[in-house]
């Protein structure tokens, strides 16, 4: 059974790595050409030599994505313990509209957010396209934030007043400390999130070095530069999907971890 | 400062911003959707009245589109709900190196899916593609997987299909996690098959998870863009086009802003429609009857 798993799970992703490392010849014929050897790394050099080569629009993924995930952890952690400390209807009405935030399909906010980001001349600007994107992973950060909370006995924030620490000194030196594996897994979601963004990225960055990786991939398939066989595509593929990659495999206790408990107590 | 205000006050920045990205959007779409804005018009907006919506319901471009997200939609997360679970049971069972089979299994919902398209695009390539590959080696002719259409939508829903199944299993792996292993124990005891134990014990028990899975997935697929926009372009003659995809194509392409947050507008009220059912059918429903 575990086997089957692998395969089905692995085997796109592993012929998406064979493709990006043999010769054109080799991946139509299934053999090394009459001149030419198999294996090659051509199709990484042509990626990362391109103009503008690949490593910059994994740097401005990577750029947008720190900026969303400071400023979401930002805003989640005082709205989250709000929420948590709050009784009552207006706890209720806050959760359910999270809740509703969190499955709603975020394409449907292209167009306006579109306008919002010409009338305001955000368009084109890398960190701005971090505000956006921090309201959508806003629900799904405040509402695993606000279990994390629920975690933590009262007794804890109620010595600490009496020690006479205000809210910001117990939030900084008791209560965060005793989520960082909580903020760790939310902070890691915000990244893979932010990462992901493809419509909203797509309509609001125009200038090709300003791309960020979704709708560079998604424009490398539209463009007739690299043809068939997709040698190249795939070593994009590749150096796209490697950063998460490694950090799904470092820290994939965290991510499980993170996302089930915040299942069972939210 | 009274708790209540503290409270209101920490939360406020936060849902100030989630006002301004998700309500605000929708509410100048709906103003937008009775605008005539579009390059005729300069995109300025012109009030026309119902002009859009008159010619939305005459639009049979929309309505194959609303067909085809909703079957996209209906069979794509009712396989992922079966796969989902089976998936989650495998990753639930305690052995070495169960951390790893879980980290992997999840990769293929962690990467970009405009990356993971791209990936599908050529593994559906014709003729160069594995799976022509393969259907070559038992002497069969190469298949347009992505050029036949009639069946190239149960190829997008195969990629989304492979894509999400993952957090599907995660969120149902939470709920295995949360049922208590004496009750399992009890029905081992009492002599149970495995096949009644999952039956009585564990989906009972998961209801509320696959509730929760049914309705997020739902809502996905009912947006679903990235995936068909690289894969297919909403082809080949358009028969894989979702609403989301049509939506973008009128701003964009077709430079008519009304009539796309007239879709946009129409596609949220679908996606109310139909989370609201699946919300009474799936969550109000069993919890009066376990009153």
């Amino acid at each position: 059974m575990r086997g089957l798993l692998l395969l089905w799970s692995l085997a796109p992703l592993a012929w998406q790595l064979y493709t990006s490392l043999v010769t054109p010849e080799a991946l139509v014929s299934g053999s090394a050409a009459a001149t030419g050897s198999f294996w090659t790394l051509e199709n990484y050099r042509q990626v990362w030599l391109a103009d503008p080569p690949i490593w910059r629009y994994l740097l401005n993924s990577a750029v947008v994505g720190g900026a969303t995930t400071a400023l979401t952890l930002t805003l989640a952690v005082p709205c989250a313990y709000g929420l948590q400390r709050q009784g009552g209807r207006l706890r209720w009405a806050v959760t359910l509209a999270l809740l509703a935030t969190a499955i709603f399909p975020t394409v449907l906010l292209f167009l306006a957010l579109l306008q919002l980001a010409r009338a305001l001349g955000l368009a084109n600007n890398l960190l701005a396209l971090s505000l956006p994107y921090t309201a959508l992973c806003l629900p799904l950060a405040v509402l695993l934030l606000r279990a994390a909370f629920a975690e933590l006995p009262p007794e804890l924030e109620d010595a600490a007043r009496l020690e006479g620490l205000n809210l910001p000194r117990r939030l900084r030196h008791v209560l965060l400390p005793l989520l960082a594996p909580s903020l760790a897994s939310t902070a890691i979601l915000v990244f893979l999130f932010s990462w992901n963004e493809y419509p909203i990225a797509l309509t609001w960055i125009s200038r090709p070095e300003l791309l960020t990786l979704p709708p560079a991939i998604a424009r490398l398939a539209g463009s007739s530069l690299f043809t068939v066989p997709y040698g190249a595509f795939a070593a994009a593929t590749v150096l796209g999907s490697l950063p998460l990659l490694l950090i799904v495999l470092i820290f994939q206790r965290s991510i499980v971890s993170g996302l089930t408990q915040g299942a069972i107590k939210g | 400062m009274s708790p209540s205000l503290l409270n209101a006050l920490l939360m406020l920045p936060a849902l100030v911003l989630l006002a301004i990205v998700f309500a605000w959007p929708l509410l100048d779409a709906a103003w937008l959707s009775t605008q005539a804005s579009s390059v005729l018009t300069g995109l300025n907006p012109i009030a026309n009245g119902g002009a859009n919506w008159q010619r939305l319901l005459g639009d049979a471009r929309f309505w194959q589109d609303v067909a085809v997200t909703l079957r996209f939609a209906a069979v794509s997360v009712g396989l992922e709900l079966l796969l989902g679970l089976a998936m989650a049971l495998v990753l639930h069972r305690p052995g070495r190196g169960r951390g790893w089979l879980r980290a992997l299994a999840l990769l293929p919902w962690a990467l970009p899916t405009t990356v993971l398209a791209l990936g599908w695009r050529w593994i559906y390539n014709d003729p160069y593609g594995p799976l022509n590959a393969i259907l070559r080696a038992f002497g069969a002719p190469p298949y347009g997987f992505l050029t036949t259409p009639a069946t190239t939508w149960l190829f997008t829903v195969l990629a989304d299909v492979w894509k999400t199944t993952p957090f599907v299993a995660l969120l149902l792996l939470a709920g295995l996690q949360a049922i208590p292993l004496e009750l399992e124990e009890n029905l081992v005891l009492e002599g149970a098959r495995p096949g009644q134990i999952l039956r009585r014990l564990t989906l009972p028990l998961l209801r509320p998870w696959i509730s929760l899975a049914v309705l997020f997935r739902l809502a996905q697929a009912l947006g679903v863009f990235d995936l068909v926009q690289v894969l297919t372009r909403g082809g080949p003659a358009g028969s894989t086009e979702s609403l989301a995809l049509y939506a973008y194509l009128n701003a964009m392409r077709f430079l008519d802003f009304g009539y796309s947050a007239t879709v946009v507008i129409a596609t949220f009220l679908l996606l109310l429609l139909l989370t609201a059912m699946g919300w009474l059918l799936l969550v109000r429903r069993p919890l009066e009857a376990s009153r």
